[in-house]
């Protein structure tokens, strides 16, 4: 139980259109694994992810709510949105339909979420693009340069990774997790002003819960 | 005073004349329209609260559509009318009170409140943004009216409500007790059965405000609030996955542990503190504790492959069951949670146990030597709690701790070859030198009973036949270990007290133990025999009560079920019975007809049956000698004793789950029968026993109807083939075991493989990449050299031109090689 070092738990929501890879990103971070044929989620989904920031000397423990997009959720899926610190909003880079769905996200995202919430941009599935695999090379319908240009209009951060091949998952995440460190920084999340982050300090307190309790019966 | 008038107004009727109650109520429910003063309002709502006691159904029909109006719009601005107007609605929603009638009313006014989403929204929204006091409080006991009656509809409203999940947060966060309370009885049924609904939570940290509410409480030591918290949690976790990994990385999971004041950093060698082991304990923080040991369970269970170090959650179950003075009950569930498998390490792990020091009502304890976990576990089983001080315990909580925990010791011995290193350590070392130490469960199994009967080694000897039982069944390897047991000096340093001892002068003839005639001791078959027989002969004397003689029959069935367990399929283990004289113990019981003895007389029929069936070895009581006794007996009256054993209460009562029945089960048997303590049980037999009958009782039968000179009902089988296909059964069982972990084995390798190749791959598109590089660089190179060709050839025909040039000039120019070929080129 000692492992229970870190510096800052974040709290992430992952949206976008269904079947865009929401689940799979979130299950390459957590055990380096790629589902063929995952379920689709029903409701929301946790998973957690321990990663190291160098830059800044900390270790930051990354909560994260992996929610459906099939529509007939989105009512229970908003619910997770106010308090959260950071946004994965994915669309799938060879399904045009699910970058557009993208603007709509945001949207909703905008409407419940903290302001400052960090949303990093993710066209997935970009293993589908890299014409030399033999299988049914997909058609990339969304490029590179369209993603980035509706980041920057939007004051998102962007990234195109796969899934599959686990090329730039876990960056995505860490980008995401620098930059909200940055914004700890700036003191943009006091301490504790939004749900979304939790600095160690409780949880020191949590632990003390020890010794409160074996004091317990004295002091009773 | 203008509204005090205008309600007087609306109460007496314009005319001043007295009007009905169905009036005054439209009246009042008019007044409720925002279009009124507030006051005005106000007014009529307390009115209809008033009403509401006597007109439940007048006002519900009239007034809902207006109180819910004033709900919406008047509830957070005017704290009174707040307060009135939601302990109205919850009055005409409630359904616990009064007539069926009237709860039927309950329903129909709890249908017109949740006709849609808004007054639920309007409730939740009213926990997160109102601090008053009785608003909160009248909603919270709204909506747990609202849940009780139809939980479905306001969970599904709760999930589109926008202030839903902050509302509950606040209302866990305030610091007025008694809002809190209301809370978290709300939030349990919130939360039941709706996996969405406890994942929200979950993400707004009810955990967290949840364990808040539990420490500051004082923990375990808290009252009901401790405990309806923890309830909470429970509901969080239990059946939701996605909850449970993310509680069990927070420190919260780790602050179980710290309730129970257990260090979750203790070193496996370390022991378990004193102030763990030793709590004072009541009803209240016996039931938190209980909560706490069940979520500890729970994570426990779910923790999944993840082998290998014995686990701070695992550890605390296991010192809790058998190393702690907590409650029997919680030691019971303990047990039952402790996840039995390979990274359990019964044998190795140390506890340390104590006593209670006797008078000192629990004040003082004695701490006893460090032993085993194994070896207390089967302490445990066979003398109780606490070393044997509460072995005379015949309440159900006691027999159930004590059978659950051989339920552990089955699971436990069942895996890999544990078994035979535990019979092993019982058998004298090859040379002879030093005879094997007597283990507790040997020494019971070997002391004769005593008599009058000393009623706490009556179980004690149960459960060693039962745990014997567990190490041999369908084992042939053990069975031929077993028999080579040979308890040294058995029943005459056994510490249990008196010998046997003739009750009244007329007692049969005690056996004679030690006085063989050759020195050498006797085997386990032998003095189970003969035990058998002594606890047959003493129960047909047993005239003193029926007490006593059901505590007979329970002994006589303990080594009736172990022999039957044994003699199955080991026909050296029969002989071995038949020549130390089984053969005439067994047939006295079955010719006894009694309407009231079921029991006894059809085990040894069973065992009868058994004999005959495995009786394969040459001897001198053969299929042939024991055939004619059969048929005297009667083959059918056989058949029947076997099939009314297989009737009776006892043997029905018993499943996986429950071997301790209330005493006495089946009471019609013995009408003079009762409990002499308040709870008293009984065990006859566990569910392995059960099993074994349910699935062998048919072969039995059939090979009781069986010609002596047939072969074995089993497959027409001599003995020795019996032993090759028994020895063949287990080396199969072994084998399949080794092709389990050979796959499994199998599926690492493949995936490693697998991730090998994968890597492969991408060497070899890198490589493909690289040579691609390199050809288009070769290709580069090529051309260079092409350009640079084409570069010469250019000087070399200007050269030729110059020379050409010179020589026209009368110049002296050297000879070229190649000139011959000039002509061509241009
Ligand atoms: N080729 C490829 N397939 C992917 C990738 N990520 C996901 N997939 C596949 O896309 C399908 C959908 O993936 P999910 O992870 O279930 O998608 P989701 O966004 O979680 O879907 P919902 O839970 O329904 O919202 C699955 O068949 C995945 O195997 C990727 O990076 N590359
Ligand atoms: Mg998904």
């Amino acid at each position: 139980m000692a492992g229970i070092s870190w510096h800052y738990v974040l709290k992430f929501i992952i949206t976008g259109d269904a079947a865009v890879g929401k689940s799979s990103l979130l299950v390459r971070l957590t055990d380096q694994r790629f589902l063929a044929n995952p379920d689709p989620t029903l409701g929301v989904e946790f998973g957690s992810k321990l990663i190291t920031i160098p830059e800044e000397n900390k270790i930051v423990k990354l909560q994260c709510w992996d929610t459906a997009g099939t529509e007939s959720f989105r009512s229970i899926t908003r619910s997770y949105y106010r308090g959260a610190a950071g946004c994965l909003l994915v669309y799938d880079v060879t399904n045009r339909t699910t970058f557009e769905s993208c603007r709509t996200w945001l949207a909703d995202v905008r409407e419940h979420a903290d302001p400052h919430l960090t949303c990093i941009l993710v066209g997935n599935k970009v293993d589908l693009c890299a014409s030399e695999d033999g299988d049914a090379p997909r058609r990339r319908e969304v490029p590179a340069e369209e993603g980035e240009r509706f980041a920057q209009e939007e004051g998102l951060l962007f990234v195109e990774a796969s899934a599959k091949s686990g090329e730039n998952v876990q960056e995505a995440f860490e980008r995401a997790a620098r930059d909200i460190l940055a914004k700890i920084q700036q003191g943009v999340f006091g301490d504790d002003r939004s749900p979304g982050v939790k600095t160690s300090r409780p949880t020191n307190n949590n632990l003390t819960l020890d010794q409160a309790g074996s004091n317990g019966r004295c002091c009773t | 005073m203008e509204f005090l008038s205008q309600t007087y107004v609306a109460l007496r009727g314009p005319t001043g004349a007295p009007q009905t109650a169905l009036d005054t109520i439209s009246r009042l429910s008019d007044r409720l329209s925002p279009s009124t003063l507030l006051a005005d309002r106000r007014a009529s709502v307390l009115s209809l609260k008033g009403l509401a006691r006597d007109h439940k159904r007048d006002v519900g029909e009239r007034a809902i559509p207006g109180l819910l109006e004033v709900l919406q719009n008047d509830a957070e601005l005017d704290a009174d009318i707040g307060k009135a107007v939601l302990d109205t609605l919850n009055h005409l929603c409630d359904t616990e009170e009064g007539s069926t009638e009237v709860k039927e009313l309950g329903f129909k006014h709890t249908d017109r409140v949740l006709a849609d989403e808004k007054a639920t929204h309007k409730l939740f929204a009213l926990l997160a943004a109102d601090q008053t006091f009785y608003t909160r409080f009248g909603a919270l006991q709204f909506l747990s009216t609202l849940l009780r009656n139809r939980r479905q509809i306001v969970q599904s409203y709760f999930l589109t409500a926008v202030a839903g999940p902050a509302g509950i947060i606040a209302v866990l966060e305030d610091r007025r007790e008694i809002i809190r309370n209301e809370a978290i009885t709300m939030l349990q049924s919130l939360i039941s059965q709706s996996p969405e609904i406890q994942k929200v939570l979950t993400f707004e940290g009810a955990f967290e405000r949840l364990f808040n509410i539990i420490t500051t409480e004082g923990g375990i030591d808290g009252g009901i609030v401790v405990q309806d918290a923890l309830l909470c949690v429970d509901g969080l976790l239990r059946f939701n996955a996605s909850n449970q990994s993310y509680f069990r990385e927070t420190p919260m999971a780790v602050v179980l542990l710290s309730l129970l004041q257990f260090p979750p950093n203790l070193p496996t060698h370390e022991p378990a503190p004193q102030q763990f082991a030793l709590q004072f304990w009541d009803t209240q923080k016996g039931q938190n504790a209980g909560l706490v040991i069940g979520i500890i369970g729970m994570l426990v269970a779910t923790k999944g492959a993840n082998s290998g170090d014995l686990s701070p959650f695992t550890r605390c179950l296991l010192e809790m069951a058998l190393a702690s003075n907590a409650p029997s009950t919680l030691k019971t569930q303990s047990l039952r949670l402790l996840p039995i498998n390979q990274s359990l390490p019964l044998s190795d792990i140390l506890v340390t146990t104590y006593i209670p020091v006797p008078e000192t009502n629990g004040e003082e304890w004695d701490r006893l030597e460090p032993t085993t976990a194994l070896d207390a576990l089967v302490e445990l089983i066979l003398n109780g709690e606490y070393s044997g001080l509460h072995s005379t315990r015949r309440d159900k909580e006691a027999l159930e701790l004590r059978a659950t925990a051989a339920g552990v010791f089955e699971s436990f011995v069942g895996q890999n070859d544990i078994r035979l290193l535990i019979l092993q350590a019982m058998i004298p070392s090859e040379d002879g030198s030093a005879p094997p130490p007597v283990t507790p469960l040997l020494q019971f199994l070997a002391t004769p009973p005593t008599s009058p009967l000393n009623p706490a080694s009556v179980v004690s000897t149960q459960l060693a036949a039962i745990l014997f039982a567990h190490l041999l069944r369908n084992s042939f390897r053990a069975k031929t270990l077993a028999r080579s047991i040979k308890p040294p000096g058995a029943g005459f340093d056994a510490g249990q007290g008196s010998f046997f001892v003739p009750a009244d002068g007329q007692a049969p003839a005690p056996p004679q133990p030690s006085e063989d005639e050759d020195d050498s001791p006797q085997t386990l078959i032998q003095l189970l025999n003969e035990h058998l027989s002594l606890a047959l002969l003493s129960r047909s004397h047993a005239s003193s009560s029926d007490r006593e003689a059901r505590e007979w029959d329970r002994l006589v069935t303990a080594y009736l079920t172990l022999l039957s367990q044994w003699l199955w399929e080991d026909s050296k283990a029969v002989r071995e019975f038949l020549d130390a004289g089984g053969l005439g113990i067994l047939v006295e019981p079955v010719n006894q007809t009694s309407e009231s003895d079921v029991l006894v007389p059809g085990l040894c029929a069973l065992l009868l049956g058994i004999c005959y069936e495995f009786n394969r070895e040459p001897g001198e009581v053969t299929r042939a000698t024991i055939h004619p006794i059969l048929n005297r007996l009667g083959i059918d009256a056989l058949m029947g004793r076997i099939t009314r054993l297989r009737e009776d209460e006892r043997l029905k009562a018993v499943s996986p789950e429950s071997t301790v029945l209330p005493y006495p089960t089946s009471p019609h048997s013995q009408p003079g029968l009762k409990p002499e303590t308040t709870g008293e049980a009984e065990v006859w037999f566990d569910w392995p026993f059960v099993d074994f009958l349910k699935s062998n009782y048919y072969t039995i039968q059939r090979g009781i109807r069986a010609d002596p000179n047939s072969l074995s009902s089993s497959a027409g089988q001599t003995p020795e083939t019996e032993i090759l296909v028994a020895s063949l059964k287990e080396m199969m069982r072994n084998q399949s075991q080794e092709i389990e972990s050979l796959q499994s084995k199998l599926k690492t390798v493949l995936t490693e493989k697998e991730q090998e190749r994968k890597a492969l791959e991408v060497q070899i598109s890198q490589l493909t990449s690289d040579i691609q590089a390199a050809n288009e660089k070769r290709q580069d190179v090529e051309k260079e050299q092409e350009d640079l060709l084409v570069l010469l050839d250019e000087l070399s025909s200007k050269r030729r031109r110059d020379k050409d040039r010179l020589r026209e000039a009368g110049l002296e120019v050297s000879e070229d090689e190649g000139d011959e070929d000039e002509g061509e080129d241009e």
